[in-house]
């Protein structure tokens, strides 16, 4: 079987609620198994104490317990029963075992002690096939499933040597001796050392398939794996450490329960209790422990052995130097053991912090930054920021990458299969957005993982309603500028229509008239029509200037270029002009230019007292670049009433930024770049 | 001759005042397109349009006379505008050979000197405003090769810009047509100018020069 449809067996039976009513047989076989177990570890428990028996009892009854209520909850599930036999066979060699130390013998203690010995390199390959079977029963694949009967069919070969001659007798320390006497058993003896290292392939062979389906498991799976391997390694690490420092094997003993409790945890409840925190503090605190250990031991007879001094005196410092480092290594630590059991996924904090890092930037880049931070945080495949309403929803960002521009979906719709998953965003009781999560199949997101995001969203929602209000402001800025620009074309238009033709029309009717009183010899009244066509004539030449100032009928005739040649031919400082243009630009786009120009010209006229001003206009990749720089006296600032605040404000509508360089004494350099999109 | 402005008071007043001196208007036209039709039907000498007329309002009256020089070639063509523009007059000069003038709509109120700039328009000259030439000449520059001319030289650039032959300059200046000559090869050497054959050549080659830097 692949780890593929493992895994997909894993997702469709993970219900913690009895897959099925158990029927009244199934219930009494169930209590029959639980009685046998518990009258046979608990008269064999009262049959007297030895250590050496005590793993089986533990081992009998934790796995018993676990198994049955595996299978109760549960009752086709394999592993369940593999529990159940595990326990059930340590707990008739418990008994074995106890009743045949008993001095005096027991009666039958001879075949009765029997039945404790030789079935152990049963029980030890059936501890290891239910390994390799965690979590559902069943083997990773047919080879392994190979690997698994030839490992039975080792220990079959020495259970029986076991049963039929006492090669294993010596260190059990029944009263009574083996109960056959088949002959040979001297030849049983010199083999049995050959067959003993078995039991270490054995456990090689368990440990190898268990790491693999580590390696193999996604998802659900894997969860259910890290229970196994936390606990297995919980107990392995206490039986070292206490045979180690203490000389006795008893913490491990004591942490063998661990093992059948996190594999039925793993079994029925992973989806409640996330494994992944308590591995993490394990590894800090394990951490630490060694840490301050080896470092009390290094002062105490380091320190100790250099220097005479008190033991209190080392004491003391021992405890300050822990006092000091306790703290940044503890982070260390937690960060060291993050990285190990989440991978690149953030903490909480680091998230929220990343985001609130990312607040600062420009509101495109803020929601592709809010969807790496949500991908980052959870461990996603793929992160997509929706804005919008309810029932219609773009995608406007995204990881690992934008989405392509799709068509509005409504909020019901966006949930792609079991692995997709869906949070509306909505903030002040309207859904402004929604963020999809999708993760590997079969992978859930864990409670941490959904408060984790709910905390996201709820900022998303702030800045979706936030960036909607600039987007908004914008659009009004831009309808105003807009609409400034077409009311100012819209009054050059009259006047040239109107008032202006009126008075040229006028001049030429005085015109006609000074020729008039010339011919008929009146030249008193040929010099006064003069006089009043002077002013006339004054008159509509201010009225030409100030319809030119209000838009220039060039720009619209000639372009850009041709209107920009206009500013420097009649600006009051010597221009130079360079113009790079390719193409045709938008007409507001033109506009805003010539604006900012003629602004700069202006401003350069009136308070730089420059000797040149460069003009360079130019096409480049991220817009139409304006630049006007001058070596004048410098120390122009926005809002200093030179008119550089109307002009930021006019091209922050526009969505492009005015950047002033203008040192006291250093000259004046303005530069903006214009969006052609 | 024919007078094309869409404004009525205007045409109408200009076409009974050139009356009155002494041209003969044969035609009104409301804009460009009414103009070409006419001047295909009846040919004049010379044509007076306003620059800037329906549907576009931006430089109809330019593309007209573009349209008539192609089939009429000797109708004289003088463009009125509210505003005179440097690339529209270096335009004029380029695409029009010769007669050919570009005016403020302000110069029609001096009825005499602006009979005179249509009767030059309509022998085959040109005419520049002297607005826009004054605007070229005082120009601002960084370094001003103008300084090397003396003021009359200065006065000869400008009248040459304006299109003015060196006969109307002899007169505008009273001095004699040997003198103007000489002022003109001084402006041409001090400027390091190729003196144009044509006439509207020249003021194309001073407007050219006005206009760099």
């Amino acid at each position: 079987m692949s780890a593929l449809s493992v895994a997909t067996e894993a997702t469709e039976a993970y219900a913690e609620a009895p897959s099925e009513p158990p029927s009244a047989a199934a219930e009494a076989g169930l209590v029959m198994v639980a009685l046998l177990v518990a009258l046979l570890v608990g008269y064999g428990w009262s049959l007297g104490f030895h250590l050496d028996n005590v793993h089986n009892g533990l081992i009998a009854a934790s796995f018993s317990v676990m198994g049955l209520y595996v299978v109760r909850m549960r009752p086709r599930h394999r592993e369940g029963w593999l529990l159940v036999a595990v326990g059930v066979v340590h707990a008739v060699m418990f008994f074995g075992r106890q009743y045949g130390r008993v001095a005096g013998p027991l009666p039958a203690a001879s075949w009765i002690g029997w039945v404790g010995v030789w079935p152990l390199p049963l029980a030890i390959a059936l501890f290891g096939w239910t390994f390799m079977a965690f979590p559902h029963g069943r083997m990773l694949s047919p080879r392994w499933h190979h690997a698994g009967l030839g490992m039975f069919a080792v220990a079959a070969l020495m259970a029986t040597t076991s049963a039929l001659w006492p090669v294993d007798y010596d260190r059990v320390g029944l009263v009574s001796s083996h109960p056959l006497e088949v002959p040979g058993s001297q030849v049983a003896a010199r083999l049995w050392p050959y067959l003993l290292p078995s039991y270490a392939l054995f456990q090689v062979l368990w440990t190898a398939a268990v790491v693999v389906r580590l390696r193999l498991a996604r998802g659900d799976e894997a969860h259910q794996m890290r229970w196994l391997v936390y606990a297995t390694v919980m107990a392995t690490v206490l039986l070292a450490t206490g045979l180690a420092v203490f000389r006795t094997a008893v913490p491990g003993l004591l942490a063998l329960p661990l093992i059948p409790v996190a594999a039925g945890i793993a079994i029925l409840k992973y989806r409640l209790y996330d494994i992944d925190p308590v591995v993490n503090k394990t590894l800090v605190i394990g951490f630490l422990v060694l840490v301050i250990t080896i470092g009390y031991v290094a002062i105490v007879f380091g320190v100790g052995a250099l220097i005479p001094v008190g033991t209190g005196w080392l004491s003391l410092l021992t405890t300050a130097v822990v006092a000091v480092a306790f703290e940044p290594l503890r982070r260390r630590a937690q960060h060291v053991a993050d990285r190990l059991v989440y991978g690149q996924r953030a903490t909480p904090y680091e998230a929220l912090s990343r985001l609130s890092a990312q607040l600062d930037e420009t509101p495109e880049e803020l929601l592709d930054g809010i969807a790496a931070t949500v991908a980052n945080a959870v461990g996603a495949t793929e992160v997509v920021v929706w804005v919008g309403e309810v029932a219609r929803l773009t995608p406007h960002a995204g990881w690992p990458g934008r989405p392509d521009p799709a068509e509005p979906s409504r909020l019901g719709d966006l949930d792609r299969g079991t692995h997709s998953h869906t949070l509306p965003i909505v903030y002040r009781g309207t859904v402004r957005g929604a963020i999809t999560v999708c993760k590997l199949v079969g992978e859930a997101l864990t409670p941490a993982e959904e408060r984790l995001l709910a905390d996201l969203v709820a900022q998303t929602g702030l800045v979706i309603a936030q960036q909607q209000q600039a987007q908004e402001l914008r659009a009004a800025a831009r309808r105003l500028v807009t609409a400034q620009d077409a009311a100012r074309r819209r009054i050059e238009r009259d006047l040239h229509d109107g008032a202006q033709e009126r008075l040229v029309t006028m001049g030429l009717e005085l015109g006609s008239l000074e020729e008039q009183a010339k011919a008929t010899g009146e030249p008193e009244l040929a010099a006064r029509v003069r006089a009043v066509r002077a002013q006339l004539l004054e008159a509509t030449a201010e009225l030409r200037e100030f319809a030119r100032g209000l838009h220039p009928m060039v720009l619209t005739q000639a372009g850009l270029e041709a209107a920009l040649g206009m500013l420097a031919d009649r600006s009051a400082i010597p221009v130079r002009l360079t113009v790079a243009l390719a193409g045709q630009l938008p007409r507001e786009v033109e506009a805003t230019a010539y604006y900012v120009a003629s602004e700069a010209l202006t401003n350069a006229a009136r308070h730089s007292g420059a000797e040149v001003v460069t003009v360079e206009v130019a096409k480049v990749a991220e817009g139409l670049q304006v630049r006007v720089s001058d070596d004048g006296c410098g120390g122009a600032r926005q809002g200093d009433g030179s008119g550089l605040q109307g002009l930021a404000d006019r091209l922050a509508a526009v969505g492009a930024t005015l950047t002033i360089d203008s040192p006291a004494g250093g000259g004046t350099r303005i530069r903006t770049v214009l969006p052609c999109a | 001759m024919i007078v094309a402005d869409d404004a009525v008071l205007f045409r109408e007043g200009m076409a009974r005042i050139l009356t009155e001196v002494g041209f003969e208007v044969t035609g009104l036209a409301r804009n460009g397109a009414e103009l070409v039709g006419q001047v295909r039907r009846d040919a004049p000498d010379v044509v007076i349009t306003d620059l800037r007329m329906p549907p576009s309002f931006a430089d109809e009256g330019i593309e007209a006379a573009a349209a008539i020089r192609s089939f009429a070639p000797n109708v004289g063509l003088m463009l009125l505008s509210q505003y005179v523009e440097v690339h529209h007059a270096l335009r004029l000069m380029e695409e029009f050979d010769g007669a050919v003038g570009y005016l403020l709509k302000d110069r029609v109120s001096d009825l005499s000197s602006f009979a005179v700039d249509v009767r030059r328009v309509a022998a085959g000259h040109v005419v520049i405003d002297q607005e826009l030439v004054s605007r070229l000449v005082s120009r601002r520059r960084e370094r001003d090769p103008l300084a090397e001319l003396s003021d009359r030289e200065r006065q000869v650039l400008a009248l040459m810009a304006q299109g003015l032959t060196n006969a109307a300059l002899s007169e505008e200046l009273v001095v004699s047509l040997k003198t103007v000559e000489g002022y003109i090869r001084n402006v041409f050497t001090k400027l390091g100018l190729q003196p144009g054959e044509r006439e509207h050549r020249r003021v194309l080659a001073v407007l050219q020069f006005l206009r760099q830097q």
